[in-house]
């Protein structure tokens, strides 16, 4: 068979059901350029900070009884404390905010989170966490016998970070909730030159899903194959290895493990080339160069707004992008070390917007959050421990930014939220987090619940900081 | 007498008990005996071998006298280099395969905290190659008080709770040893599977307030003292950098009274827990802390299933089956001679089981063995290719663009995080997940990690072979003599690339055969000067098989 009948024939798989063996085969996608069912380009962008962000030192109370109980609980004036000193907060000033009412302010490090947020375009979650539905302290300390449903295995990183990712409560699942996203709208956006999903922090349990596979690129974008150069007998060897790996994926004497490495590689050799062609010629961006030294976290954001820029040549009309950087498990050196995680975090985010706007894409892109637990607000001697609910950030020229969303606790030990040692309940749910950017996304309102499944047990379905 | 080995099973066995099966290796094991007891003559002999470290390679690599600013990092990569020296050519190969698996359990990594304490991340990769065989308690303990993982999960410094402030112990170590290495987060039954309670959820090992009573347990520990400076303390903060002798860096920690907590500790309750209430007595010594509650640990009926599935996962297959799961915790349990943790039984028990040894058949094959890891499919590959280099130094940073991590997703000791590379638990969507199964290789078997895994095969195909002229002294070539002598023919050719890297020429897929022999002839051989001919046909036929998805799979 030539190449351009085969061509023809994944496309045409692409649209209806594309099952040889079981889900092994998956979507093949169509080489050719698509124009995705929505006439606009939305993207998502998941910023996971690895190993539990200790927020409460991102964004922290400012007002004096509200600093005080911070402090206190932190250790303040001990030499074990973490807390951040009041006077190198940088200020921001929410909505109708007169003298005298509560404050707050940024980690002295995070100049380009405050400007955004000064600006109106980064949102403060100011307490969020995993729930399963709402939760007192109460509620929690009776729950082994009430049978209230709490997350399983709260402060352990993996299982947080699965809950993050898959909003699975105590349920079983297998997809996360960008998976689920694309699959739901995979007959609007799934005949795209480029997954839905796209991460370029390796494999996440987020972007997991029944239909749509995710792909995963470099910090830089995808790997061309040097076996297969496009003259000489390259191209009849990429034949020859594809084949192979057509004949894996279509034979039931093969085994699971053959079929899933075979999916990968299939995959990898389908968008390698042009990938790497389109970010090739993807915009320069001010904001965040061709050249220069960049953390790894700008560099995959750098990538992200290439992909972006490209859209129309690739056909994409919605994605799901996701990035990480790690380091955040800061049991040992938390004073020390935070500043620089934090200052990477507050630049790379700064600059990715700056980015965006160059384009003028703005309107278009939204950069939101995620990090295992927020931390204990006691500390260990110099560090704090897995906790429960923490602060996180939405970013982009569709948010209602300048504002906090959800109730910021009063950072109290053993106050109203503390479930012990400074752990606090958060108040909003990343189902209601999710759920919010999904709707903006183009998720239905029906499909809501399949991408946040807890989310009916909320009374706020969206938590109204996108426009 | 039972038949004797096949070439296709020595493979079998070889690629579950070392870092890639050989050819020679092969016919050594079936010169073993028949299939009765070749492989426990095999097990037998290296169990024998004295362990081949890291520790000492890193000690000589430093520079003498050590320059100022002398960039200690750089000493990481000695580690990787003795690692790959260790693991192509180290006569101990079935301790550095279960050492390497229980680096996968007990996680160290050079990422983070780690980075300028090389002797350090060396010396625990040493001790795990050193247990591999003995005690599970002893490694325990060895593990705790390593001053590697006192850094990496900051037990190192961990003080007791100080009155009137909001100071208490770090609680790092002490959840990380549960659920990473010993008893995990969910009740087990001993063949591995979950126990739910009434309403079908998995119940839960341990508690935060388990996790605190740990926590405190692990205080008071800190560096020990080099011998040239014994009047070190709590507050010492810094090892010394130079490797002299009483070198601190790979000491176990010491006990600093003053810093213990000495309260009560709430430890594990299980049937049949010997500490009343499962609670450490207030006032004993720290030493005794921690002999209780490191004891109070091994005795969870959790230790033997969590511990003998990952073994098991790690040498043999994704999903065992809960009997085979069972036979080697019953093992770990009870090594027959009333032994509780005796490794050594344990690898035994794995790679004898019917379950190791007999090839799944029907349904259940399709789920039999596991894929390889990128670095197990590497040194396969180079061991089995004889690879070398001009200057005798293995897998040296010259051979990876920006590192080993970098190229393959995995080096030893590089793991971003305690939770290793991949997951136990990792399920990719799709059959495997659908039918409840794992494949925890596949998370890091990403299209970016495989193309350039991909990448990687071709260029030491195409250009770094023993032909090649003008390689760097460090650059790793591969053997491909016997390759060129037969490329003219492409059935002898894909023959030789199989029975190198599949065991028997008869193992290669009919389509992966079909391809390759159609790829290695669009290589035409001229009669004069054919040699630029045969080594693209070599290339091709090595490629093809090292990228396929059957090399991949461990079966």
């Amino acid at each position: 068979m030539n190449r351009l009948r085969r061509k023809f024939l994944k496309a045409a798989a692409a649209g209806g059901v594309a099952y040889a063996f079981g889900r092994t085969a998956g979507t093949v996608y169509a080489q050719m350029t698509g124009t995705g069912g929505f006439a606009d380009y939305k993207a998502l962008v998941c910023l996971f900070m690895f190993g539990g962000n200790d927020s409460w030192n991102m964004v922290v109370p400012s007002s004096t009884a509200e600093y005080n109980a911070y402090s206190r609980s932190r250790g303040g004036g001990t030499t074990s404390s973490l807390a951040v000193d009041r006077t190198s907060l940088l200020p921001i000033t929410l909505p109708g905010q007169v003298a005298g009412d509560l404050s707050y302010g940024f980690h002295p490090s995070m100049i380009g989170a405050r400007d955004l947020f000064a600006q109106g375009k980064l949102a403060v979650m100011a307490n969020i966490g995993p729930l399963i539905r709402p939760t007192t302290k109460t509620q929690y300390q009776t729950a082994g016998t009430t049978g209230h449903a709490l997350p399983p295995q709260l402060f352990s990183h993996n299982d947080q970070q699965d809950q993050w990712h898959s909003l699975r409560g105590r349920a079983t699942m297998k997809s996360g909730w960008a998976g689920r996203v694309a699959d739901v709208l995979n007959a609007q956006a799934g005949n795209q030159g480029l997954s839905v999903n796209v991460s370029l922090a390796g494999q996440t349990f987020f972007q997991a899903s029944e239909i749509a596979k995710p792909y995963v690129m470099g910090a830089n974008g995808p790997t061309q194959f040097a076996a297969f150069p496009t003259s000489g007998v390259g191209p009849l060897r990429r034949q020859s290895f594809e084949s192979v790996l057509t004949a894996t994926m279509g034979s039931s004497s093969s085994s699971m493990y053959e079929r899933a490495y075979a999916s990968v590689q299939q995959r990898a050799v389908q968008f390698a080339d042009r990938i790497t062609l389109a970010i090739a010629n993807g915009y320069s961006f001010n904001a965040l160069p061709n050249t220069g030294t960049l953390s790894s976290l700008q560099q995959q954001l750098r990538t992200v707004a290439k992909i972006i820029s490209v859209r129309q040549n690739l056909g994409l009309s919605r994605q799901i992008f996701f990035v990480s950087t790690g380091g955040f498990d800061q049991h040992d050196d938390l004073v020390r070390d935070q500043p620089g995680l934090l200052s990477n975090i507050s630049s790379s985010v700064k600059m990715f917007y700056d980015s965006i706007r160059e384009i003028g894409m703005d309107n278009n892109v939204t950069l939101f959050t995620h990090s295992d637990f927020g931390r204990t607000l006691t500390s260990n001697g110099d560090g704090s421990d897995h906790a429960w609910g923490g602060v996180q950030m939405v970013v982009g020229g569709a948010v209602r930014g300048g504002r906090f969303y959800g109730a910021y606790p009063l950072l109290e030990n053993g106050g109203l939220s503390d479930v012990g040692g400074g752990r606090i309940i958060p108040s909003i749910s990343a189902d209601q987090y999710a759920a919010t950017l999904a709707s903006w996304f183009g998720v239905g309102d029906t499909d809501l619940v399949k991408v946040a499944p807890s989310i009916n047990n909320f009374a706020a379905r969206n938590l109204g900081f996108m426009v | 007498m039972a038949p004797p080995i096949s070439k296709v099973e020595a493979f079998r066995f070889l690629n579950q008990a070392t870092f890639g099966a050989t050819e020679v290796e092969a016919n050594r094991l079936i010169a073993l005996g028949d299939s009765n007891n070749a492989y426990s003559r095999w097990i037998d002999q290296q169990i024998g071998r004295e362990a081949t470290l890291l520790l000492p390679a890193v000690e000589a690599a430093y520079p003498d006298p050590i320059p100022v600013n002398f960039n200690i990092a750089s000493l990481n990569g000695d580690r990787l280099s003795q690692w790959f020296t260790n693991t192509l050519r180290g006569e101990d190969q079935l301790r550095q395969r279960v050492g390497f698996a229980l680096s996968e359990i007990f996680v160290v990594s050079q990422v983070g905290a780690l980075q300028n304490l090389p002797n350090a991340t060396a010396d625990f990769h040493d001790i795990l190659v050193r247990g591999a065989f003995g005690d599970f308690r002893v490694l325990l303990e060895n593990v705790t008080l390593h001053p590697a993982m006192g850094v990496y999960l900051s037990m190192l410094g961990n003080q007791r709770a100080v009155a009137n402030t909001n100071l208490r112990p770090d609680e790092n170590y002490s959840r990380e040893m549960m659920q990473l290495f010993s008893i995990g987060l969910v009740q087990l039954n001993v063949d591995g599977t979950v126990r739910n309670d009434a309403s079908g959820q998995p119940m839960a090992s341990f508690n935060q307030e388990v996790t605190e009573g740990f926590a405190r347990v692990f205080t008071g520990w800190k560096w020990e003292c080099p011998t040239t400076l014994p009047a070190c303390t709590f507050a010492t903060t810094r090892p010394q950098l130079a490797p002299v002798a009483g070198y601190n860096q790979v000491r176990p920690m010491r006990l600093y009274p003053d810093f213990h907590e000495t309260g009560t500790k709430l430890v594990l309750n299980y049937p049949g827990v010997t500490l009343p209430n499962a609670t450490i007595q207030a006032g004993q010594s720290g030493a005794q802390d921690l002999k209780d509650a490191l004891d109070n640990v091994f005795n969870h009926p959790n230790v033997g299933p969590f511990i003998s599935k990952q073994l098991i996962q790690r040498l043999v297959t994704s999903n065992p089956s809960p009997a085979y799961v069972q036979r080697v915790a019953e093992k770990f349990n009870n090594d027959g001679a009333g032994r509780r943790g005796n490794l050594e039984a344990v690898v035994k028990t794995i790679l004898l089981d019917p379950d190791a040894r007999n090839p799944a058949s029907g349904t259940a094959a399709a789920s039999a063995g596991k894929l390889k890891e990128p670095l197990l499919r590497l040194t396969q590959f180079w061991r089995a290719y004889e690879a070398t280099s001009r200057s005798g130094r293995l897998g040296v940073a010259a051979n990876f663009s920006g590192g080993a991590s970098a190229v393959f997703g995995q080096a030893q000791g590089s793991s971003p995080s305690v939770f290793n590379f991949f997951s136990p638990f990792y399920a990719p969507p799709g059959e495997i997940s659908d039918s409840g199964r794992v494949s925890p290789e596949m998370q890091i078997a990403t299209e970016y990690v495989n193309t350039q895994i991909a990448n990687f095969f071709w260029t030491q195909a195409v250009s770094r072979t023993h032909a090649a002229t003008n390689l760097a002294a460090d650059i790793m070539y591969i053997n491909t003599t016997e390759e060129l002598a037969v490329a003219n023919d492409s059935e002898a050719l894909i023959n030789r690339v199989a029975e190198r890297l599949l065991g028997e020429s008869g193992q290669i897929s009919a389509t992966l055969k079909a391809q390759a022999k159609a790829q290695i002839e669009r290589t035409v051989v001229p009669a004069t000067n054919p040699n630029s001919a045969l080594a693209t046909r070599t290339a091709d036929a090595i490629f093809l098989v090292a990228t396929s998805p059957e090399f991949a799979l461990q079966r």
